[in-house]
């Protein structure tokens, strides 16, 4: 059985293979200049207070090309973006290509017919094949993840050190950063590949199953940052002034009153999921004090920022003017330590789905039988 | 007697429609069994319940006194060659061979790779550019040599042109002559299941008309002709199976356990196709549901 897993998945394999040399051969031909910009910037021996100033420029020289000489101004941010997104959508790709036509092939070509009348029992042939693909899936998608994190050493240690301004300052809880490091790799590539072949055997037809998988994989790759991972571990809360916290008054929402807070005191490097006014005593606020609108009015006016000052410095007498009702910011947030249980949850989440999913197939595939 | 197959009021429903309802009937070892039938009399659907393809709706069956595909030596004990012979188009020859002798403990190496050489396939051709005939044989190759005891044969032949029918054919009989392996192929063309089979079980409406073994039904049936007379007037022990009338004219095919003595009538052989034909004629028509009982206890 383990012959004939391999005979088929031969090509699959190959392929897989050779994405992730071509993957490892790109970034490693980039990282020489990554890696002399960060000596270079002096980032890369920083000591203390002095990292964040340099981090920020490291991230946002690298970010536009500024100081690597010889190479187009835009290409680490394409490549970083890139790279994030090959791990993100490699999941989805091995439930399309290796877990959908596992058993929908078998049952459009007629051929499950040969195999199980063989003399190995179907629950043997799926046993094995479900075990070395969904390890294969694996194994792939955290190689990518491992790649792409030793590539982007650098930028994570500038983000983790406040480094911000550019497109690559996403934090490790941000949206693209989370589900691509770390071991969540794992759990994606066990669920796509699981959620692949349950299409296949419940579609019976390969074409439209992978046009399934895309669709629940991606599904489930959208709701998970938005509703899951914020809950999969208990939140702490805080409430601090809008300036320790970082935040700004939204002028959008107005004459709703609504935050968006960076920091979390004492907490770096903490996931922010929502923030909100207080007052005094502790009750939400959800509305503009009105002595602030005339404040908020000439702000509105006033939307031509001076050079050098950014939405803060705009934002400044909106924000004193709340702060000085007393409003203050209460945060609802994820502290740094709480990363790896995160990852845990989350890769346990998936890997829970992806063995229901095959234990489901299992029994739908011997309900047929005498 | 030991059957291979053996079921009771065996049914597959496909949602609302019945397949095959009420199916009883018993195949018996060391025979090259035909089973034929009409297009939807449910052969198909006999053949993959027996294959465990398919779980019964209603009723049992059994397989070599075993349930279907219950664990791996009852998997080993059943060769089974599916309708248009299945086969991994993208793999080559060996490699056909090579997953019967990964995936069989009982494969019998030598006679695979004799078969293929006799056959005359490459071992490096891949199996999609194989003739219709050679995908028959290179699918029968995998289902001996796996050195089942009994071989299931769904329509092997009906994609096949004549000459490659033929030789099918001809392949296996010698295959089931070296192996003693009994055999249940099921077929709509009744020319070949004389060539191949001694024993037929004829299957209409998911039931058992006449089964029984060929010589047998053979040296029991007889084609009648005489003046015309009423069929009920005939003894008891004949019992009619088909007749047709002129103005003047009866021709009768009976049944019937002893000689035709009656001088009245011209008694003349009958061949496997006409018996089998008139057999599923009877279907038309509306017959006695005791003359099937009498015919399945028969055997």
């Amino acid at each position: 059985m383990i012959w004939l897993t391999w005979r088929q998945f031969r090509a699959q394999a190959i392929t897989a293979a050779a994405a992730l040399a071509a993957f490892a051969i790109v970034l490693a031909a980039a990282e020489p200049s990554l890696s002399g910009l960060y000596h270079s910037s002096g980032f890369a021996s920083c000591h203390g207070a002095a990292c964040t100033g340099l981090a920020s420029t490291f991230i946002n020289d690298l970010a536009s090309g500024g100081g690597i000489a010889g190479v187009p101004g835009t290409i680490y941010t394409i490549l970083y973006l890139l790279s994030v997104v090959v791990i993100l959508i490699a999941p989805a790709i091995i439930g399309i290509f290796w877990g959908a036509p596992l058993i929908a092939r078998e049952l459009e070509a007629g051929t499950f017919q040969l195999t199980w009348n063989q003399s190995v029992t179907r629950t043997r042939w799926l046993a094995v094949k479900l075990a070395l693909i969904a390890v294969a899936a694996m194994a792939v998608t955290e190689a990518f993840s491992l790649i792409q994190a030793w590539w982007a050493a650098p930028i994570g240690r500038a983000v983790g050190l406040g480094g911000s301004g550019s497109i690559l300052d996403e934090t490790r809880f941000g949206v693209f950063v989370f589900p691509t490091h770390g071991i969540t790799p794992l759990g994606y590539a066990a669920f796509g590949f699981a959620l692949g072949v349950t299409a296949g055997l419940l579609v019976r037809r390969a074409i439209p199953a992978m046009a399934i998988t895309l669709a629940i994989f991606a599904a489930a790759q959208l709701i998970t940052p938005a509703l899951i991972r914020p809950n999969l571990f208990p939140t702490s809360q805080t409430v601090t002034t809008i300036a320790a916290a970082g935040a700004n008054v939204s002028l959008k929402a107005n004459p709703k009153l609504a935050f968006t807070a960076t920091t979390v005191p004492s907490h770096p490097g903490a996931w922010i999921i929502s923030s909100g006014g207080v007052n005094a005593a502790g009750q939400p606020v959800t509305t503009m004090p009105a002595a602030c609108e005339p404040a908020v009015s000439r702000t509105f006016r006033g939307v031509k920022v001076p050079a050098g000052t950014g939405p803060g410095a705009l934002l400044a007498p909106v924000n004193n003017c709340v702060a000085s009702h007393g409003i203050r910011v209460a945060e609802n947030y994820q502290p740094a330590s709480h990363y790896w249980p995160l990852q845990w949850s989350e890769t346990g989440m998936f890997l829970a789905l992806a063995l229901a999913l095959t234990g489901f197939c299992f029994w739908r595939l011997n309900r047929r039988r005498s | 007697m030991t059957a291979v197959i053996e079921t009771a009021g065996l049914g597959k429903r496909y949602r609302t429609k019945w397949a095959l309802s009420d199916c009883t009937l018993s195949i018996p070892a060391g025979h090259v069994a035909g089973l034929v039938g009409p297009n939807g009399a449910g052969k198909t659907t006999l053949i993959n319940l027996a294959t465990g393809m398919l779980a019964p709706s209603a009723g049992t069956i059994e397989v070599l006194g075993g349930r279907p595909i219950d664990g791996p030596a009852q998997l080993a004990r059943v060769g089974y060659l599916a309708q248009d012979a299945p086969l991994y188009a993208g793999l080559p020859v060996a490699d056909h061979l090579r997953l019967g002798a990964h995936l069989n403990p009982g494969w019998d190496a030598d006679l695979a790779r004799h078969r293929v050489e006799r056959l005359g396939l490459h071992p490096r051709q891949k199996a999609g550019t194989l003739s219709g005939g050679q995908r028959g044989q290179l699918a029968l190759t995998l289902a001996v040599a796996k050195r089942p005891e009994l071989l299931i044969l769904d329509e092997p032949v009906a994609s096949l042109d004549p000459l490659a029918r033929r030789e099918f054919l001809q392949d296996l009989m010698e295959a089931v002559a070296e192996r003693q392996v009994s055999v249940v192929l099921s077929s709509h063309l009744i020319s070949d299941m004389e060539r191949a089979c001694d024993y037929v079980i004829v299957l209409v409406d998911s039931r058992v008309r006449v089964a029984g073994a060929v010589d047998e039904l053979l040296a029991a049936h007889h084609l009648l002709s005489g003046p015309r007379r009423d069929p009920a007037s005939l003894p008891d022990r004949v019992e009619v199976v088909a007749a047709s009338h002129t103005d003047v004219q009866s021709t009768l095919l009976v049944r019937t356990s002893g000689p035709v003595l009656d001088p009245a009538w011209t008694v003349s052989e009958v061949g496997l196709e006409d018996l089998v034909l008139a057999y599923m004629k009877q279907a038309a028509g509306p017959t006695p549901r005791n003359s099937h009982r009498r015919l399945e206890v028969r055997k």
